[in-house]
């Protein structure tokens, strides 16, 4: 019997890697990492890990917004990140597309218009990687510049959702959360993003969302609408570990202090 | 005043110009000499003038060239020290527009003018080796009046034609206007810059009359309508809108 | 150096306050698509969009070339999009900007990634032959709405056109002309529509289609893929302001109409050419009377 998601699911419950459908991988990450630059995150979800630097906001060089600070990304994907070695060109498309990504992202999110002529560098290093490039990219961004002291109205917090399609009929379609990278390979899967609403009682908004792979929206797009919901949740989660991050190393700097 | 259809190199015959006025080629005619015949550099419609004893080619859809004299709306892209730095169009280098050369600028009282902000400017110089330079008072009387020089706010500028624009500055009247002026209360506020932008406000009407009046001039300059048919749209567009 | 004109202060406040109160600057409802006509070429494949001001020309062109060693039993589809200088100042030549790379990369994943060209069916002798079926789109006059026109244009012109048959007698592969057998059509596997829309007010507002000063005036976009069947192709939202999840399901059902309503038309086009080609049907093809 091959050992894929699609085909074990549907007897066991379970994925190739022992996790039910809504359960995260493990998720460590730590800030400060790096006293030199301005902010700096190691963000480890699973196999896959991201370094992150920032560096800003300084004075922006070249073409300046006169009302807010820009926000440049560099992604470095380590030739040893996965399985097989493999070098990635500076113009390679997906990169941009992702370097794109991220700083629209956070141009919107983050309040930049407090930094007017000015720039803010994030330069992530994917040192491994096992599914959920974008979504742990933006996370270990969102944590460095949390680190960095750029002001926010929340955490940006991204994961990936996908759905298992029952392919016998009987059984419901099950939407699956947080894929690694051979669940990646053979699922159509999600990248949600999000951040918390303004208030108390409003909904996360959603900020990034990007899906690749085919996929039938079911009746009336409720297979999306599933996956939609458990990429949101899960973003949920991963905000509050995120959270707790940030609230250890801000106790150890106090404690420090005294 | 006759018009007539002319292409580049065509003579142009009985046309009265005496032999001591000279021709500027970007203007649309041209002569060799004070006796050759006069000949057309440019496609379009040649209009005469035999009381003030002129003639000019206009091409309808040709890109703007700035001219001393010219009013058009630029927008602020920087300021530095003693100028604004403003763009008249995309395809022409940046214009300068001196910070005190507002109706009664001094050094403490100059406009404070932000990024993409829109000014109603006259061209003050033009040549060949110069930035192109711009003023928005008449430099002998220092007022912004009778033109209504000076930053714009509020409104909307929308696109329109430089041939348009220019018919506009003209004084020639427009179907559309007239009837848009009849139909919506209150009347509205137009200012034409040569450089193919129109800025509309109506204070009366407000949102709904600035967009009833853009839209009318933006459809009779695309749809190149005849005076009935720019009287149809207006009705239209007005009765669409709820208006009037 | 040219640059495009950047929306004025008045203009985005205008834009904005308008779309408050439901008005479009032409006249549009939110959720209407601008004109959109579709127009062939004399040859196959050749395709013109106009959607509004903008306009997009599509050229396929094939040729055998060999596969590549890791995908010996596909043929080769590439897509390359140019955005010159005659469509816009802000575009140049040479330097890919991010905008050019971003709509290539989407019309990759929507066309290319989904498989709309069934690749197998292009391989001509495994390992050693096959076609290479590359779209060129040219963008000649820009007012916004390129990635849903682009896509257009190709899927109209990949349906258009018609590649000289082939024949293989064990390694010899013999190429027809076009005038001595009828062309073929590409396999397609299914027509994949771009849509964008365009959030404003924080993403209240939602708009289709939206031209070059609303898409200048926006918060943030996202371009969905889908073909009639319903099924979803591609999904980008990347980055920009974050709008309500509900919202966004929202847009998802609407693509779904406005995708078969926009491959309606272009099936529409498609036969309208055919007919116009076929002029007299086989009776004028089997006459021998020549035109004088």
């Amino acid at each position: 019997m091959p050992l894929d998601t699609a085909s074990t699911y549907g007897q066991t419950l379970l994925r190739t890697d022992g996790r039910r459908w809504n359960e995260l991988r493990r998720i460590s990450a730590s800030i400060s990492t790096q006293p030199s630059t301005d902010g700096s995150s190691q963000f480890v979800m699973g196999n896959t890990v991201v370094v992150c630097n920032i560096v800003g906001p300084r004075e922006g060089r070249g073409q300046r917004d006169t009302n807010n600070a820009l926000i440049e990304t560099e992604v470095t994907v380590a030739p040893f990140a996965q399985t097989d070695r493999r070098r990635r060109t500076k113009g390679d498309k997906r990169v941009q597309e992702l370097q794109t990504t991220i700083s629209s992202a956070f141009q919107a999110h983050l309040f930049t218009h407090l930094y007017p002529r000015s720039s803010i560098t994030i330069s992530l290093h994917v040192l491994s990687l096992d599914g959920a490039l974008l979504a742990s990219c933006l996370n270990a961004a969102s944590l460095a510049l949390v680190d960095a002291g750029v002001p926010m109205p929340s955490i940006l917090a991204a994961v990936t959702s996908g759905v298992i399609t029952s392919t016998d009929g009987i059984t419901p379609s099950d939407p699956i959360l947080d894929l690694n990278n051979s669940e990646e390979l053979e699922l159509p899967f999600l990248s949600v993003g999000t951040v918390s609403g303004l208030s108390e009682h409003q909904e996360d908004k959603v900020s990034v969302l990007i899906m690749e792979s085919r996929i039938q929206i079911g009746q009336n797009g409720k297979k999306l609408e599933a996956m939609l919901a458990v990429g949101v949740d899960g973003c949920k989660q991963v905000r509050t570990i995120m959270g707790e991050v940030v609230r250890t190393h801000g106790t150890r700097i106090l404690r420090g202090r005294k | 005043m006759a018009s007539n259809l002319v292409f580049p190199g065509d003579a142009i015959a009985g046309v009265n110009i005496p032999a001591s006025k000279s021709l500027h080629p970007a203007s649309g005619l041209y002569r060799e000499s004070s006796s050759a015949p006069i000949l057309s550099t440019l496609a379009g419609k040649l209009e005469q003038n035999p009381k003030k004893k002129t003639a000019n080619v206009t091409a309808p859809n040709a890109r703007y060239i700035p001219r001393v004299g010219d009013l058009v709306i630029a927008s602020v892209q920087r300021s530095s020290m003693d100028f604004f730095h403003l763009s008249i169009c995309p395809h022409i280098p940046q214009a300068i527009l001196p910070q005190l050369a507002f109706e009664g600028a001094s050094k403490k009282t100059r406009p404070q003018l932000k990024t993409n902000d829109l000014v109603y400017a006259k061209v003050l110089s033009a040549s060949k080796n110069m930035e192109v330079e711009l003023t928005c008072v008449d430099p002998s009387t220092g007022k912004s009046e009778p033109e209504g020089l000076g930053p714009i706010t509020g409104g909307m500028v929308f696109d329109i034609s430089t041939g348009l624009a220019a018919r506009l500055l003209s004084s020639q009247s427009i179907a559309v206007l007239e009837e848009l002026g009849e139909k919506l209360a209150g009347g509205f506020e137009v200012a034409v810059g040569k450089n193919g932008k129109v800025w509309v406000d109506c204070p009366e009407s407000g949102i709904k009359g600035i967009y009833a009046v853009g839209r009318c001039l933006q459809e009779t300059d695309c749809g190149k309508l005849q005076q009935s048919e720019q009287q149809k749209l207006v009705k239209r567009v007005v009765q669409e809108t709820g208006l009037g | 150096m040219p640059r495009e004109a950047e929306l004025s202060n008045i203009e985005r406040t205008f834009i904005l306050e308008a779309l408050a109160q439901n008005i479009r600057l032409d006249g549009r409802a939110r959720d209407d698509f601008r004109n959109l006509d579709v127009s062939f070429g004399d040859d196959y494949g050749a395709c013109a969009v106009q959607l509004g001001k903008t306009k997009v020309n599509t050229r396929i062109s094939a040729e055998v070339t060999k596969p590549f060693e890791e995908r010996k039993f596909d043929g080769i589809f590439t897509i390359t999009t140019e955005l010159s200088p005659l469509a816009s100042p802000a575009f140049e030549t040479g330097r890919q900007t991010e905008q050019e790379v971003i709509v290539s990369r989407i019309l990759e994943k929507a066309i290319r990634r989904s498989n709309a060209i069934d690749t197998e069916s292009l391989c001509i002798i495994a390992g050693a032959k096959c076609w290479s079926i590359r779209a060129d789109v040219h963008v000649l006059d820009y007012d916004g709405g390129l990635v849903d026109a682009s896509c257009i244009s190709i899927i109209a012109a990949l349906q258009h056109f018609r590649r000289p048959d082939v024949s293989i007698d064990g390694e010899n592969v013999t190429i027809y002309s076009l005038a001595e057998r009828e062309p073929v059509p590409l396999s397609l596997m299914h027509h994949p529509i771009c849509i964008t829309f365009s959030f404003y007010h924080g993403g209240e507002t939602v708009l289709l289609d939206a031209t070059l000063h609303e898409e200048q005036a926006r918060d943030g976009e996202m371009i969905v893929t889908m073909n009639r069947h319903g099924e979803l192709c591609q999904i980008a939202k990347l980055g920009g302001v974050s709008v309500d999840a509900l919202i966004l399901l929202g847009c998802m059902n609407m693509t779904v109409t406005k995708v078969k309503d926009i491959t309606e038309l272009i099936s529409t086009k498609l036969r309208e050419d055919a007919t116009h080609r076929d002029v007299g049907g086989l009776i004028a093809e089997l006459s021998a009377q020549n035109d004088r």
